[in-house]
């Protein structure tokens, strides 16, 4: 007995990390519910009550969520249904009815999809028959027909509520606010959006229909809960199968909180961004280095990630050109400092760069002229520079004008890092930057 | 194809809970959907109304009326109280005996669909919108004997709009004939609707029946309420008051109302639990209204990372220099790394500082270009800048 138990408490290192990587990673990219909102108390009672009392009472209300992306609204949306149908006498009472905006593209599809959800009488199987205008009479004379105490309530659940309200007279959202606040069958139409000005999207009278209820997800997180909400996201859970290595993942989780660098990398996450989606981004990262021979998540792994994430993406661009197209691109520069971001175009770009060879480098950068507009128009592929007039038009290649797309420190960034930049090169960048 | 489906919603399998106590009663009694037998306020439009209804059926003839108002003050309900006490009087054989169909230009996916709608109302029949206009034609111009008056309203009238105004016109046009027997009941929320949008044989035959509704004001909403709770005692008197008075400030839309007290109702039942009294108070109205008609642009600016706050500051910055309210993102950037700078922050990439410039774009304190500009995008501000700076001086 004991020895059985003993090898059942004891897995090997490999199965471990198989184990936490399987946990982890459906913890971060998977968005598993957490067991109760964290910080969001008074927010998910309020909605908790209002659903509960449509599903009980048979009020019909709406609400909309706001809150900046990645705030958690869809979370505590299901955080309350999955609370909301453990009652017995609403599980087998609610419907509910998913739309998404950007699904739902026009009011159309949204019907059927409606349709279908409820599964009203004129779907077969999968399909729903009738015409745009018959199935929204029929829908609403479905609606009409139920009352408050005896027919089932139902949830309209809108994510991206304002790309609703970019359709055609906002019909569907009249609709359903309109059977929202008249004696008809009882739904509570909640609506998630990241937009604060969502109510000045909506037309006078389905703003009137709106009862104004918004429930505001801006979460005021100090330092230390964003510290508190690092730990508990890469805790294992209780139940692990190898409590030994699951004390001692625990342990060095905490040890990581207390360390300096991990806590400079974490303030700077913070400062820039409050929201767990990007925490979550981060612990990923940090969590794919975690492998047999390195069963333990370091700070040098958390560094990495962190590394990774907040690399410039222009900058690695510049690290892949030739030193042909990164004289181009000083040229630009010059150019642009010259005459203050006016635009320019090849002709003028090849003066700058033909002066530099003369005057500074003999013989290795003489290139043709079709060379350097090859390099020219590899630069346009790339995005770096930009037509000013939105491209096609009669001008002449050589003699379009052009916008440099780069910032002043990306470009020296770049000429500091890039690999084996001849020394003429770089003199000639920084006399022009002065 | 199922041809002759019944549209229902399945129904519960044991009925909805009657309300409990006291705040739950009032709380039913208070919906938007409980409309009580009688409006209170509006007994002139009722009677304005219900005589140019009842003269019009009197005399077999036909005619139009425009009413107007903001949303919210009983347009809708007044009219349907209007009906409803005439076919009451028709029932005791007051009046002769009329039908009465509704149409709202909401409910349709197209003008045209009105025919479709009024024609499946009058006869049960189902035809397109073509063949429908035709039959309604035929149908009011034709005489026929024994012919019963029939009354229509026109809900969101301004929705029936299209280029030939074929619609309003034929709607309008059929009234007028001889034989047709129909009075037309239209509303809308504009007041100078036929001036504006309608041709000049459209508004003509529209007539000048016109009716506006003015919003109500702080004594009417607090009377509609108080007949609303009828006895119900759970609103102290004030708390009443200062909601009526607020909306009658802000829009006298009578479904604010409402929904404030609804609201209020709510925090009271959270907050009660401990002092046992079950009244509405000043302090839950309060809360109630600030969290209806508060804006929540300060509150996202302070709960806005720190960076995102350096970034707002770096436009304030930046306007302020160019004296415009339109800068592009490059030279707010520039503004933000010296900004950075001051703070003793380690100063961010380009690709952080446009994620940041994004997610306030997402949540509109910017407007913002597409961004595939990207260092080109102009960035303006959607909050007024007095705003922006009480909001990050305060803490």
């Amino acid at each position: 007995m004991s020895k059985r138990k003993s090898r059942e408490a004891h897995l090997a290192v490999g199965d471990c990390v198989a184990q936490v990587q399987r946990i982890l990673r459906e913890r971060f990219c998977h968005q598993r519910l957490p067991d109760r909102p964290v910080g969001l108390e008074s927010q998910y009672k309020h909605l908790l009550e209002l659903l509960r009392r449509t599903a009980v009472h048979g009020e019909s209300n709406s609400v909309l969520i706001v809150g900046p992306r990645g705030a958690g609204k869809t979370m505590l949306l299901r955080c309350a249904l999955r609370e909301l149908l453990e009652l017995q006498e609403v599980k087998q009472n609610v419907l509910q009815v998913h739309l998404s905006g950007l699904l739902q593209t026009d009011d159309r599809i949204a019907l059927k999809e409606i349709t279908r959800q409820l599964h009203l009488e004129n779907v077969v199987g999968d399909k729903v028959f009738g015409s745009f205008a018959e199935n929204l009479v029929f829908l609403l004379e479905a609606l009409k027909r139920g009352d408050k105490s005896s027919s089932r309530p139902v949830f309209f659940i809108l994510e991206e509520f304002d790309l609703f309200a970019h359709h055609k007279n906002q019909t569907l959202l009249y609709n359903l606010l309109d059977v929202s606040q008249s004696a008809q069958a009882p739904v509570a139409v909640v609506g998630l959006t990241c937009r604060l000005d969502v109510l000045e999207l909506l037309e006078k009278r389905v703003k009137s229909r709106f009862s104004h209820r918004q429930i505001h997800l801006l979460s005021c997180m100090s330092f230390c809960q964003y510290l508190d909400a690092f730990r508990s996201e890469l805790a294992l859970p209780d139940d692990f199968p190898d409590s030994k290595f699951s004390q001692e993942w625990n342990l060095n989780v905490s040890e990581l909180c207390e360390e300096k660098s991990v806590q400079e990398i974490l303030q700077k996450h913070f400062n820039s961004c409050k929201d767990f989606r990007s925490l979550h981004l981060l612990l990923l990262l940090a969590l794919t280095r975690v492998s047999v021979s390195n069963p333990t998540l370091r700070a040098v792994d958390i560094l990495e990630a962190s590394r990774m994430s907040s690399a410039d993406s222009k900058a690695n661009i510049l690290h892949g050109l030739s030193v042909l197209e990164l004289c181009l691109i000083i040229a630009m520069k010059h150019l642009n400092d010259i005459y203050e971001g006016e635009p320019f175009n090849f002709q003028m770009v090849h003066n700058e760069f033909k002066k530099f060879i003369q005057r500074k480098s003999h013989s290795i950068h003489n290139f043709e002229k079709p060379v350097v507009i090859k390099a020219f128009e590899h630069l346009l592929q790339l995005e770096l520079i930009r037509p000013v007039d939105g491209g096609v038009c009669k001008v002449q290649r050589e003699y379009q004008l052009m916008r440099l797309m780069l910032d002043h420190t990306q470009v020296m960034e770049a000429l500091q890092r890039y690999p084996q930049c001849p020394t003429d090169v770089k003199q000639w960048a920084i006399s022009a930057f002065g | 194809t199922p041809r002759h489906a019944t549209p229902s919603i399945p129904t519960r399998s044991l009925p909805a809970r009657k309300p409990e106590n006291v705040l739950e009663e009032a709380r039913a009694r208070l919906h938007v959907s409980s409309v009580p037998e009688s409006l209170p306020c509006r007994e002139q439009e009722f009677q304005d109304i219900y005589s140019f209804v009842e003269s019009k059926i009197m005399d077999g003839t036909g005619g139009c009326m425009y009413i107007s108002g903001v949303p919210g003050t009983g347009k809708t309900a007044t009219v349907h109280e209007v009906i409803r006490s005439l076919l009451q009087a028709a029932e005791q054989d007051e009046i002769p005996h009329f039908r009465f169909i509704e149409i709202n230009g909401m409910r349709m996916t197209d003008p045209h669909q009105a025919y479709v709608q009024i024609l499946q109302k009058l006869t049960d029949q189902k035809a397109t919108a073509d063949h429908a206009a035709a039959l309604l034609e035929k149908r009011f111009s034709m005489p026929a004997p024994k012919k019963e008056t029939t009354v229509l309203l026109v809900d969101e009238l301004d929705l029936l709009w299209t280029r030939k105004q074929n619609v309003m016109y034929n709607l309008f046009d059929w009234p007028t004939r001889r034989h047709a027997r129909l009075v037309v009941l239209t509303i809308a929320n504009t007041m100078d609707l036929p001036e504006r949008i309608m041709m000049n044989r459209v508004a003509s035959r529209l007539g000048l029946t016109r009716m506006s509704f003015q919003p109500y004001n702080f004594k009417q909403l607090q009377q509609i309420i108080t007949s609303r709770l009828n006895r119900v005692k759970a609103f102290e008197e004030d708390a009443l008051q200062l909601i009526s008075r607020k909306v009658a400030a802000l829009s006298g839309d009578a479904r604010r109302c409402l929904d404030i007290c609804r609201r209020a109702t709510e925090i009271c039942e959270h907050s009660g639990q401990q002092g046992g009294t079950k009244l509405v108070g000043m302090s839950h109205v309060m809360e109630a209204l600030d969290e209806m008609f508060s804006s929540s642009y300060i509150t996202a600016i302070r709960c806005a990372s720190l960076q995102e706050q350096l970034f707002l500051r770096a436009v304030i910055a930046e306007f302020r220099r160019l004296g415009l309210e339109e800068a592009t993102f490059q030279q707010v950037f520039v503004q933000h790394q010296g900004l950075c700078r001051m703070e003793g922050l380690q100063p961010i990439s380009v690709s952080e500082g446009l994620a940041v410039c994004q997610r306030l774009g997402a949540c509109r304190l910017l407007l913002l270009e597409p961004s595939r500009l990207d260092l080109l995008l102009r960035v303006r501000l959607n909050v007024s800048q007095d705003d922006v700076l009480y909001a990050l001086k305060a803490d």
